[in-house]
């Protein structure tokens, strides 16, 4: 088995107009076994960005832990938020120092642009190659039919609820057919002037 | 052998002054002039280039560089130690851009720059810097001017002027600057303060002019300086 | 000879030379079945591949085996063959002995015995039957390679049906909504279907150039194309 797999896990993210979605399954696993359902995947880093990370748990903590200290000591160093896409390249460059005994994660990127608002989603592979699509990105054990529901419901320019609406369905129908991830969701929806942050009710099983 | 000369040269005298800076700032002052305006929209600085020999090619060597595409660097004081601290920055631009994949902000590396002259102040077996920097940019849709010091010390202008007779020059643009500046007109006052006390008559071949703007930094060509010059004449 | 066997049977080298039989390859494309109250639509893509080759672009995977059932395969194209002849002569000698039509629910039965007699040599292929079963409703039944199975509302199959499936959950099975839910209209389920394909040929490589519609009801079996990216 995958060490991706062996915890199980899924993460999304989604741009709409003016905003952003990213969301999480709650379940914590050691491969069939859930031992824990309050376990986000999605972790605000700054006002408005957010990473979400799915693959092994124990690496998942030491990447953010990773990250928010480097993102701390720009934001120390030049006085200033860090854009969504300048973040990307630090995520890249952190999973890229181990490219030969990488950290076993895969990140999503949403955010907002600090001085234009514009929307942000991002993706990485585990070595830290970046992707950047229009659309939506998608991460985790389900990731393939995240892809299907993705490609089916994602539509151009999306108001925040119907943003929230498609991202949550996306989501949960996907971890619905893995066995991996579920346990409930968690769908953070991001706009200039406020983030929404939602639970949601799912399958227990 | 090497280890009997790994302290520092530069310790303090009885009565706290680092000399060997002192020191340094006077080669500095010795050097030949630069001096860098901030205009509204954008940035210029000036420099004598003034050759021993009319034998020298005056225009295969340069004392304005860029840094970045939107960041420019000038001194007084001495070349070769110059030379170091460009090809310094030049790294320090590139491996920020190498992690953050966008332009270094001009005040991130004068803050970097100034560390190096800062740890050379410092360090076992190396003597400070003998040269004061003026680093030019164009960030944030704004102008940026500042100077850097053998110290590593590092200020901020509108305007300044470094090297020999720079306290003239600073007194000249106290006189002539105001803050809504054009561009072109900084560039004219630029060249009057290196006039002011230049010796000899100046041509395209013995000064150099760098300028930032929206579009970036560049140096002005022998053609648009003669341009400039005929323009004062 | 070729010149590495040349090489490997050289009385120097002592290595033993490995030789393998590979039984199955992976043809590539995607099944789709619904049944509605009454009419049952089997969709499927005409693109038949191997690996990073494209061997056919107009090769539907759905079959007419009588005037109510369509079966639809995906998987090794070689079994699929075979499979497929075998199923149809049983077909044949059914209506011979029997002196009937076999009916939907009879030939998936069949199909089921059929894959599970290959239980230690299967057949690779992802089977799904869909048709009217004896009075008149739709109906799905789709398979694991060794013939077990079910019946269903709906269900995708093959390379991509890890995308469509959570789709159709949503769609059909009106999974995670709330409210009450309009029976399904056949232009709901025809239109749902040709999304589906379009979203696998988006992301699948295997998925694409075509796919193509059974729609049974009780005036017979209509087909309809619909095109789909060809990259």
């Amino acid at each position: 088995m995958s060490i991706m797999s062996y915890n199980g896990g899924a993460a999304i993210a989604m741009k709409g107009k003016n905003c952003v979605a990213i969301a999480s399954d709650l379940r914590f696993g050691i491969q069939a076994q859930t031992v824990g359902m309050d376990f986000e995947k999605v972790f605000p880093m700054s006002d408005r960005l957010y990473l979400g990370l799915t693959g092994l748990a124990t690496d998942v903590q030491t990447v953010v832990q990773k990250l928010a200290f480097q993102l701390k000591l720009y934001e120390l160093r030049e006085n200033r938020p860090i854009s969504p896409k300048t973040f990307l390249s630090v995520v890249s460059n952190v999973l890229y120092e181990k490219r030969f005994g990488p950290y076993f994660i895969e990140p999503v990127i949403a955010g907002l642009d600090p001085k234009t608002s514009e929307p942000f989603i991002a993706s990485c592979d585990l070595i830290g190659c970046p992707m950047e699509p229009e659309d939506f990105v998608v991460t985790g054990t389900c990731a393939v039919q995240m892809y299907g529901m993705c490609e089916a419901l994602w539509q151009p320019d999306m108001e925040p609820d119907q943003l929230f609406e498609c991202v949550s369905q996306a989501l949960l129908n996907s971890v619905d057919r893995d066995a991996g991830s579920g346990w409930g969701a968690v769908v953070h929806i991001v706009e200039a002037d406020k983030v929404t942050t939602r639970r949601l009710k799912a399958r227990m099983d | 052998m090497t280890e009997r000369y790994s302290f520092s040269l530069t310790t303090f005298s009885p009565t706290g002054k680092l000399v060997q800076i002192e020191y340094a700032l006077n080669a500095v002052t010795t050097g030949s002039p630069s001096v860098g305006i901030k205009a509204q929209n954008g940035v210029v600085m000036a420099t004598e280039k003034k050759q021993k020999s009319i034998l020298y090619d005056e225009q295969s060597i340069h004392k304005v560089e860029p840094i970045t595409d939107k960041i420019g660097i000038v001194y007084s004081g001495m070349g070769p130690d110059y030379r170091v601290l460009l090809t310094r920055a030049r790294k320090i631009a590139q491996s920020y851009f190498l992690q953050y994949q966008e332009s270094i902000p001009t005040a991130q590396l004068v803050h970097r720059i100034a560390s190096v002259m800062q740890e050379y102040t410092q360090s076992g077996g190396v003597r400070p810097f003998g040269v004061s920097l003026l680093i030019c940019g164009w960030d944030n849709d704004r102008p940026y001017l500042f100077q850097c010091d053998p110290s590593g010390a590092y200020f901020a202008w509108k305007a300044t002027a470094l090297g020999k007779n720079h306290l003239n020059g600073k007194s000249f643009l106290e006189k002539r600057y105001n803050e809504d500046l054009e561009l072109e007109d900084a560039v004219h006052t630029a060249i009057l303060t290196l006039k002011e006390s230049f010796e000899g008559v100046m041509t395209e071949d013995n000064i150099e002019i760098g300028i930032a703007n929206e579009e970036g930094f560049h140096r002005l060509s022998p053609s648009e300086v003669k341009d400039y010059l005929a323009s004062i004449a | 000879m070729a010149m590495a066997d040349i090489y490997q049977n050289n009385y120097m080298s002592m290595a033993p030379t490995e030789r393998r039989f590979e039984p199955y390859a992976f043809n590539g494309g995607n099944i789709l079945a619904v049944a509605g109250e009454d009419f049952a639509i089997v969709a499927s893509d005409t693109r038949l591949s191997q690996g990073f080759m494209i061997h056919s672009r107009d090769h539907p995977k759905a079959v007419q085996l009588s005037s109510s059932t369509v079966l639809a395969q995906s998987g090794f194209e070689g079994d699929i063959t075979t499979l497929k002849k075998h199923v149809k002569i049983r077909i044949d000698m059914y209506e011979h002995n029997h002196g009937k039509k076999a009916s939907t629910s009879a030939i998936a039965s069949m199909i089921s015995k059929m894959l599970y007699y290959k239980r230690f040599f299967p057949y690779y292929v992802y089977n799904i039957v869909a048709g009217l079963d004896d009075v008149g409703k739709g109906c799905v039944f789709s398979y694991d390679p060794v013939g077990s199975y079910e019946r269903e509302q709906y269900r995708a199959a093959g390379a991509a049906n890890e995308l469509l499936q959570p789709l159709l959950d949503n769609q059909i099975g009106h999974k995670n909504m709330e409210g009450d839910f309009l029976p399904l209209s056949k232009e709901k389920a025809l239109q749902l279907c040709i999304d589906c394909f379009i979203s696998a040929a988006e992301r699948d490589i295997t998925t694409g150039d075509c796919v193509f519609l059974h729609v049974i009801d009780k005036d017979g079996i209509a087909t309809k194309e619909f095109p789909l990216r060809r990259d």
